[in-house]
């Protein structure tokens, strides 16, 4: 059984959140959802200025809060890592997230179909793809993952249930690697499995040293980063996106 | 007329309808017929109609007003059946007639709790089914929730049920319009001796399991919050008996309140004397001031000993955006503590002073069960986002009056169905 | 030093081994169309669902898990249409509906990834909100536009007919304006040709004028980028490093090959007013003040020389640097074969003045007796001419520390390893890994002179053209500009509305914000004749270019305007009389250059869908429109110009009289490239051709080296220029910059009153592309709005919070004029406390997205004398004072 890590180069991240956006494509997440986030942070103080940038995928953590507190076992994880959403048992309690100390849950205020990006129920679209929201919609996020099959892949599935980063699930079970690292222009996200030996995550976690987030919760996070620093009390964040729906 | 007559022999005003009555139950059923309509719309458009917004990237608060008053129900529901198993464990018979308020008390507040979860789950139907059959015990929402909501309303209503008896079968041997209600409650009771023993015995083990079992709930309703590495301000020990102290303060106050109000209503002395209200009044001091020790303690360990997130909450708590909350919370606990010390040394009690403590000291305790849930959610995040804010919508603050208008009903109508205090032994046999 | 480099490139290929498996799988798996079966699992998702309350949990069910199994999958190769490398791309399909783009792994320029704008146009191409039919204006120009729908018969008949009024009287005053357009052969060639009309491009608020200074110095089209591969010390001299292109790409190439170096070891200087351009990735950054460029390239100049940098060789041999100048600046020339005169070298054997080439090592240094008169070495010239320009001189100019400014002179002089060379593909080459990153460096007053000093800074140490050194083009082509720039023309008037040739201008290359200013007043350019009919493709000049109140002025001349875009551009909202819709990226369109820099490629875009609504691509448009007009068959007309811009001949050649599909064209050209045709791409997407050999890429290799191009330090035609011009009558402020060699002088825009203390500079940002990404919503969320980078001193000394509204006003300090808008302050200590910054992506109004996003710089940056380049390029510097905004408008 393999398990799963993702390992981010802070020393090749340029910060262009091209895996904020193939995140929401592949996942057909709605607006104002960002599993993955990526933060741009200055601190110092001109001209002594240092900027860093900071992509944040859910944790996927080994000791995971969110699966502790779940109180219908909707939050769970996988022997190979994932901690996954069963979109059919979440009641919406949001202690999950609440829970979580990395801010990567997100909850679906409305009906997905609200918060679309744009006013799709067009002929002329509807013509091409049926009707279907997003017209871009992606089928492999109907199907049920893993063996314990639970709807678990991809976002804009009910009102009211908890969302988060799935580690591309539907990919993952493909063989694929997940969009965000896909897309990644400069190798900044690399995917694997941590226990096979020749594997690329492996070899950087032999090859360079790395820190892990808020490793003092005691989490014990899959996403390790290599390079840089972790963010301090004197990171600033600046670009921040239209986040508020 | 002959049945006004015959009425009119009913004590504690049972069935009695009063005009003033009459409009007050109006009222109540208007302001919850609102809430309902504001619950329609967050039913089928979603929750985005509440000023709630994920924490992180979307600078909000998940859980707002609706769990702050889940813990503000349970707290008074706590005090409530405390002080009821108490009365009839060391048998303090001069505080008696508080015993049936404080368990109708406690069986509201805890529904009214019930109904304000629900209200916060964004799947609620699936929530009242999936708690039940996927309950896993190790969530702290389990302990609180599904466990106290329903294993200790169960509990004390069989309890409420188990103390009203008697009181049904006197009033069933009366002829009214409501004596079919009294023999379903009474069920066969006539209080003979022997059922008399038997019955205090059971009300007695009763009281006992009651008691240590909502002691662990309660505590585990702090843990919900004390345990969270995810979120500063919460980590904190002192969380579980902290809250423990404010439920009984706000419980307490509500007690007291509603005791003046039954006082005021009784045609004849129901036994709601000055002693009573003493009484109460030096129970709330001694929480206030244990509460109190708590809260600066509290204080001190986040502003000296917190970590840098932390003291960032504590500062919107103390100077920043919600300061105007707590600082008028910390009056309104403080200022009745004062009042009532000065009180208790001069040995004199003033009802409407009590009473005026006791609305204090509630929204005091509410506004303290609000800044433990929201601040630590829009500030002081552990990754470096930008601050949040929360504000809630009229569809909160309605569906929130309309639980508070609901309680009120029950329980005005409970007042004309049962004597909310209860006959005494002797007398009518 | 041979086996490093093989090294470099291995580790390059390491660092880049992200293509991701799946896209590689994919490529396999093109032709085989996949079914997926709808598994039991699926069906019980759906199913399942409704398992609570069955009816009820619809209420809460979205269409987005609705979808039906099974399904058939398969994958289009295609290219972004976004952006300006076209980077290739993967369609990904449901039963022929696109659900995602990803990199298409085997384009060498984006090695399967994609940025931000690569992935979010999908959301662009199901816009609703597209020009769905042809469209015919029914109210007066220059305000908001109302529209009939109408037919393309009419909307091309009616385009025709006012196209040929004028062909009939003058085919030039019909004017096809485009902007970052693509397949240029269709386009500019072709259909311009083809109906006979002028063109006009974006490039004069792109780098033309760094391509000129380029074509001008080494005869090469481009401006500057390095041999990334090789480079171990880097000058990121105004490069957006973590936003936009630099030198010929869009981007993502860019940073491959940038983080690829870094992990070589490769350090870089940012010099940029702005710190957010480089991030994390500037190991030095030197915050210039905005405009000041050639005063620290000059200063970079005089310190090689004072400390002895110098390629010798190089500059004997490939430079006119030995020529000898006289008093009179000119260079000496002797009589050579025939009439012809040679230009003059020193000979220290026969201490006298010989035919350059002639002999091996003339001086290179050196003042001379002759001929009664005293000449000096071009060289000569140029080291009086930089003596003054020391570091303390450039630092008060610059705002850069002058120890600063040696510091990085010796470091640049010190990673040159002046004299060592490099074996490539067999060939030894020198080697000089230093180089300099620049592009925009040329949208500034100065710009020529500026990019005409930096890359004299790169020539003195020998590094144009060597390994690890400065590149301009991908293979070493000498451009058709560089033998005439050395006699530049300068007419009388009356001169075209371009003022090509003329006294203000005479290296020009079209500035449509001049054009718009000619427009308006023609006499005062002495121009007779101006255009009357304009079709604009791909551009949109009232969103994209400054300023916005000329550009209005100039298009109100037009008596008739076509307008081509998938979207209502802004011009064509104000000005279009007929709107023709195009496709996004549903359309055939090519050979599109694919080459990383280090393999050549070439790509087609294929359309992974048919056009949405009734837009059409262009080259249908055009196949269309010339037909009406009239010249779409025949010697001469389009498909014949296709013919030759395609060179399509024999078998391949386009039969005059048949109106071919889009389709069949590409085909014949993929037939005619040796490949069984355009069902190729549509396989493979891309037609990689190996590696560009080193005698192509570096300019020592080549044959003749550096193509026979003698390399200008010594710009005398220039000098020339400016004595005519002068003659001519014009002023001042046209001729100042016409010098032999960079000369700094005070920025006109410095001349504003101090009350204008702020230097408004404007750049790109990541999620956005140009003028026509910020309705995308995807996009939007990411980047939502106009911003005013300021530093937070700056800010406080202004009582100005981060996030509150602030007017932004301009002054022109020739003019006097003065605009303002209004923008949000966005606090950033990496900027200058001098300096505000903005993006230029927003400030459009068509579109509901761009609602209330707010105002674009271009709308207060000025056209005309005092801020343009003396080549006629926008320059995007403008003086401004910021102030809170609260309470008013
Ligand atoms: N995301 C994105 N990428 C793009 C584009 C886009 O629109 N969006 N456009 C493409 C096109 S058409 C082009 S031409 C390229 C342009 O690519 P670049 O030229 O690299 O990018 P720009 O943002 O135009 O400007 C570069 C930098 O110049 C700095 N600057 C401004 N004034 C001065 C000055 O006086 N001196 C110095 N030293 N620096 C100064 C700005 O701060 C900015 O960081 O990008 C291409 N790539
Ligand atoms: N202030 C400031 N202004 C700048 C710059 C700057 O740095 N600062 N950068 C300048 C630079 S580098 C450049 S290159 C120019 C670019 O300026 P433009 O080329 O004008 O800008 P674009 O937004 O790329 O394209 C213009 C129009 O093309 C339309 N369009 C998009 N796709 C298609 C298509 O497939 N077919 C057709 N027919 N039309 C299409 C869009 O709707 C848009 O209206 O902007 C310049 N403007
Ligand atoms: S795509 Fe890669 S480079 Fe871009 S932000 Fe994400 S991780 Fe960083
Ligand atoms: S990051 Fe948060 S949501 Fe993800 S596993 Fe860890 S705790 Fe759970
Ligand atoms: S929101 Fe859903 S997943 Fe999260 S804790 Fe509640 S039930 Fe579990
Ligand atoms: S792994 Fe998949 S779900 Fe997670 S951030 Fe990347 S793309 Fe999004
Ligand atoms: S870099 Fe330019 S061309 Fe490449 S994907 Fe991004 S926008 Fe498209
Ligand atoms: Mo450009």
């Amino acid at each position: 059984m393999a398990k799963y890590a993702m390992a981010v180069d802070l020393d090749r991240c340029q910060g262009c959140r091209a895996c904020m956006e193939a995140c929401k494509i592949e996942n057909n997440t709605v607006q104002s959802v960002f599993w993955m986030y990526v933060f741009r942070l200055e601190s110092g103080e001109y001209p002594d200025t240092k900027m860093s940038f900071l992509p944040r995928p859910c944790q996927h953590c080994d000791n995971a809060p969110c699966v502790k507190v779940c109180p219908v076992g909707a939050r769970y994880k996988r022997q190979d890592g994932l901690v996954l959403t069963d979109f059919e048992r979440c009641i919406g309690c949001r202690y999950c997230e609440l829970a979580c100390p990395y801010g990567v849950n997100y909850f679906n205020w409305t009906k997905p179909e609200r918060r679309q990006y744009l006013d799709f129920d067009d002929p002329g679209i509807a013509a091409v793809t049926g009707g279907v929201l997003p017209p871009y919609q992606n089928p492999d996020l109907a199907v049920k993952h893993g063996e314990e099959q639970r709807l678990t892949a991809g976002g804009g599935h009910f009102k009211g249930v908890m969302e988060k980063c799935t580690f591309c699930v539907h990919r993952v079970e493909k063989g694929l690697q997940p969009a965000c690292v896909a897309t990644c222009p400069v190798g900044a996200l690399v995917f694997g499995d941590v226990e096979d030996e020749s594997g690329e995550v492996a070899r950087m976690l032999r090859d360079r040293a790395h820190f892990r987030l808020l490793e003092e919760a005691g989490t014990r996070p899959s996403v390790m980063y290599f390079g840089g620093a972790p963010p301090t009390g004197d990171s600033k964040e600046i670009e921040t996106v239209k986040a508020r729906v | 007329m002959s049945t006004a007559t015959q009425e009119a022999r009913l004590p504690r005003g049972v069935g009695r309808l009063t005009r003033g009555w009459t409009i007050f139950i109006l009222a109540m059923v208007a302001i919850s017929a609102l809430g309902w309509i504001a619950y329609i719309r967050e039913f089928t458009q979603g929750m985005t109609v509440t000023g709630m917004r994920n924490v992180g990237t979307m600078g909000g608060a998940t859980w707002g007003l609706y769990i702050t008053f889940v813990v503000y129900f349970v707290g008074v529901s706590f005090a409530g059946i405390t002080i009821a198993a108490v009365i009839r464990l060391f048998k303090l018979d001069h505080l008696r007639p508080l015993a049936r308020m404080a368990e109708v008390l406690t069986v509201v507040s805890l529904i009214l709790g019930a109904i304000a979860i629900v209200a916060d789950l964004g799947q609620p139907l699936r929530g009242m089914i999936n708690l039940f059959r996927y309950a896993r015990p190790q969530s702290p929402f389990f302990g609180t929730f599904t466990l106290v909501i329903s294993g200790y309303l169960f509990a004390s209503l069989v309890y409420l049920w188990l103390t009203s008896r008697r009181d049904a079968a006197v009033l069933a041997q009366r002829p009214s319009r409501l004596r079919w209600i009294h023999k379903i409650v009474a069920a066969g009771y006539t209080d003979t001796p022997a059922e008399r023993e038997r019955h205090s015995k059971t009300t007695f083990w009763l009281a006992i399991s009651i008691l240590p079992m909502l002691v662990v709930a309660h505590s585990t309703l702090g843990f919900v919050f004390g345990l969270q590495v995810g979120r500063p301000g919460w980590y904190s020990a002192l969380q579980a008996p902290a809250f423990v102290v404010l439920a009984g303060v706000s419980g307490t106050g509500v007690l007291i309140v509603l005791a003046a109000i039954v006082r005021k209503m009784m045609v004849r002395d129901v036994g709601l004397n000055l002693q009573v209200f003493a009484w109460l009044g030096r129970f709330l001091m001694l929480l206030l001031f244990v509460y109190v020790y708590f809260m600066v303690t509290e204080l001190l360990t986040s502003t000296y000993a917190g970590s840098e997130r932390e003291l960032q909450v504590t500062r919107e708590m103390l100077w920043g955006e919600y300061s105007w909350i707590f600082w008028s919370a910390v009056i309104m606990l403080v200022i009745p503590l004062l009042g009532l010390t000065i009180q208790a040394i001069r040995r004199s009690w003033s009802i409407p002073w009590l009473v005026v403590s006791g609305i204090a000291v509630n929204l005091g305790a509410i506004g303290k069960r609000y800044l433990i849930a929201v601040p630590s959610q829009t500030h002081g995040q552990l990754l470096p986002y930008v601050d949040g804010s929360y504000t809630p919508t009229w569809v909160e603050f309605a569906v929130v009056a309309s639980l508070l208008a609901f309680g009120a009903l029950v329980i005005g109508v409970f007042m004309k169905v049962l004597p909310i205090v209860e006959l005494e032994e002797t007398g009518h046999a | 030093m041979a086996c490093e480099q093989e090294e470099a490139r291995g580790r390059r290929n390491g660092a880049l081994g992200v293509v991701p498996p799946p896209i590689g799988r994919w490529a396999l798996k093109l032709t085989r169309r996949r079914f997926i079966q709808g598994s039991a699992a699926a069906g019980a998702a759906i199913a399942g669902s409704g398992f609570l309350f069955g009816g009820l949990d619809s209420i809460v069910r979205s269409p987005a898990a609705k979808s039906q199994l099974p399904f058939v999958e398969d994958f289009i190769p295609t290219m972004c249409w976004v952006g300006k490398q076209d980077c290739g791309m993967m369609a990904r399909r449901i039963d022929g509906r696109v659900v995602k783009f990803e990199g298409l792994a085997g384009n060498p320029r984006n090695a399967g990834t994609l940025c931000p704008k690569g992935q979010a146009q999908i959301g662009a191409i199901y816009d609703p909100n597209r020009v769905k039919t042809p469209l015919i204006r029914t109210n007066p120009k220059g305000t908001t536009g109302r529209w009939r729908e109408v037919s393309w018969n009419e909307a091309l008949a009616l385009t025709a007919e006012k196209v040929n009024e004028v062909r009939a009287r003058s085919p030039k005053m019909v004017l096809w304006q485009k902007g970052r357009s693509k397949a240029e052969k269709f386009y500019d060639d072709a259909f311009v040709n083809a109906i006979g009309s002028s063109k006009l491009g974006h490039g004069a608020y792109c780098s033309d004028a760094g391509y000129r200074a380029l074509e001008y110095t080494i005869g090469l089209h481009g401006v500057q980028h390095p041999d990334m591969r090789s480079t171990n010390y880097l000058l990121a001299w105004g490069w957006n490093i973590t936003n936009a292109g630099g030198n010929k790409f869009c981007w993502i190439t860019w940073p491959q090959q940038l983080v690829a170096a870094r992990e070589r070891g490769m350090k870089v200087v940012h010099i940029d007013p702005r710190l957010r351009s480089a991030g994390p990735f500037a190991d030095t950054w030197l915050p210039i003040k905005p405009g000041t460029d050639l005063a620290l390239a000059l200063a970079l100049c005089q310190q090689l020389i004072e400390m002895g940098y110098l390629d010798r060789p190089y500059l004997t041999t490939y430079t006119n640097a030995p020529h000898l100048v006289g008093d009179d600046g000119l260079i000496l020339r002797l009589p050579g074969e025939g009439d012809e005169m040679v230009e003059a070298v020193w000979d220290p054997a026969s201490a006298g003045p010989v035919r350059a080439g002639s002999i091996e090592s003339p001086a290179l240094e050196g003042t001379f007796e002759h001929a009664g008169g005293s000449c000096r070495t071009a060289f000569e010239v140029f080291k009086a001419h930089v003596v003054g320009y020391t570091p303390e001189w450039a630092a008060d100019i610059t705002g850069i520390a002058a120890g600063d400014i040696r510091t990085i002179a010796r470091d640049f002089g010190d990673h040159a390893m002046i004299g060592s060379t490099m074996v490539v593909d067999g060939i030894e080459i020198p080697y000089r890994p230093v180089s300099i990153m620049s592009y925009h460096m040329a949208q500034q007053e100065l710009g020529f002179q500026a990019l005409r000093a930096m890359t004299i800074v790169t020539m003195l140490v020998g590094a144009v053209g060597a390994v690890g050194g400065v590149m301009s083009d991908f293979t070493w082509k000498i451009h058709k500009n560089y033998e005439p720039f050395g006699d530049l023309r300068v007419d009388d008037p009356p001169y075209d509305f371009t003022l090509k040739n003329s006294k203000f201008f005479p290296i020009n290359t079209g500035f449509p914000g001049m054009v718009a200013k000619v427009m308006a007043d023609p006499g005062r350019y002495g121009v007779e004749e101006i255009p009357e009919v304009a079709i604009l493709h791909m551009v949109n000049p009232m969103a994209s270019f400054p300023d916005r109140k000329q550009i209005m002025e100039g298009y109100d001349k037009f008596k008739f305007v076509a307008v081509i875009s998938p979207w209502l551009s802004e011009t064509a909202d104000y000005y279009a009389d007929v709107v023709l819709p195009s496709a996004t990226i549903e359309k055939y369109e090519g050979p599109i250059n694919a080459s990383d820099g280090y393999i050549d490629a070439t790509a087609l875009r294929i359309p992974p869908m048919e056009p949405l609504f009734e837009s059409r691509g262009e080259i249908d448009i055009y196949l269309d429109l010339t037909e009406a007009i009239g010249t779409l068959f025949g010697e001469g007309g389009y498909l014949d110009e296709i013919n030759k811009g395609l060179t399509l001949e024999g078998e391949f050649a386009l039969p005059l009289y048949v109106k071919p599909t889009v389709r069949e064209i590409f085909d014949r050209w993929a037939r005619s490239q040796g490949l069984e045709g355009v069902s190729y791409f549509e396989e493979h997407g891309v037609q990689v051709k190996g590696p560009i050999a080193a005698d192509k890429r570096y300019g020592y290799a080549v044959d003749p080296p550096f193509g026979g191009a003698l390399h200008r330090l010594y710009g005398e035609s220039l000098l020339v220029a400016q004595r005519t011009m002068r003659d001519k009558g014009a002023e001042e402020i046209y001729w100042q910059d016409y010098t032999a060699l960079p000369t700094w002088r005070q920025l006109t825009f410095d001349r504003s009153p101090p009350e204008y203390d702020l230097t408004l500079i404007s750049y790109k940002q990541i999620e956005h592309k140009q003028s026509r990404t910020s309705f995308v919503p995807l996009l939007a969320e990411l980047s939502p709005g106009s911003r005013v980078d300021i530093n937070p001193s700056t800010a406080a000394a202004r009582a100005i919070g981060h996030g509150d509204p602030v007017w932004v006003e301009s002054q022109n300090a020739i003019t006097g004029e003065t605009r303002r808008i209004e923008s949000v302050a966005a606090i950033t200590s990496s900027i200058r406390p001098d300096t505000v910054g903005m993006p230029h992506h927003f400030g459009l109004w068509t579109h509901p997205v761009n609602r209330g996003q707010g105002a674009s710089p271009n709308e207060i940056f000025y056209t005309g004398e005092g801020y343009m380049g003396q080549t006629a390029d926008q320059s995007f510097h403008v003086k401004v004072r910021v102030y809170p905004a609260r309470g008013e408008g």
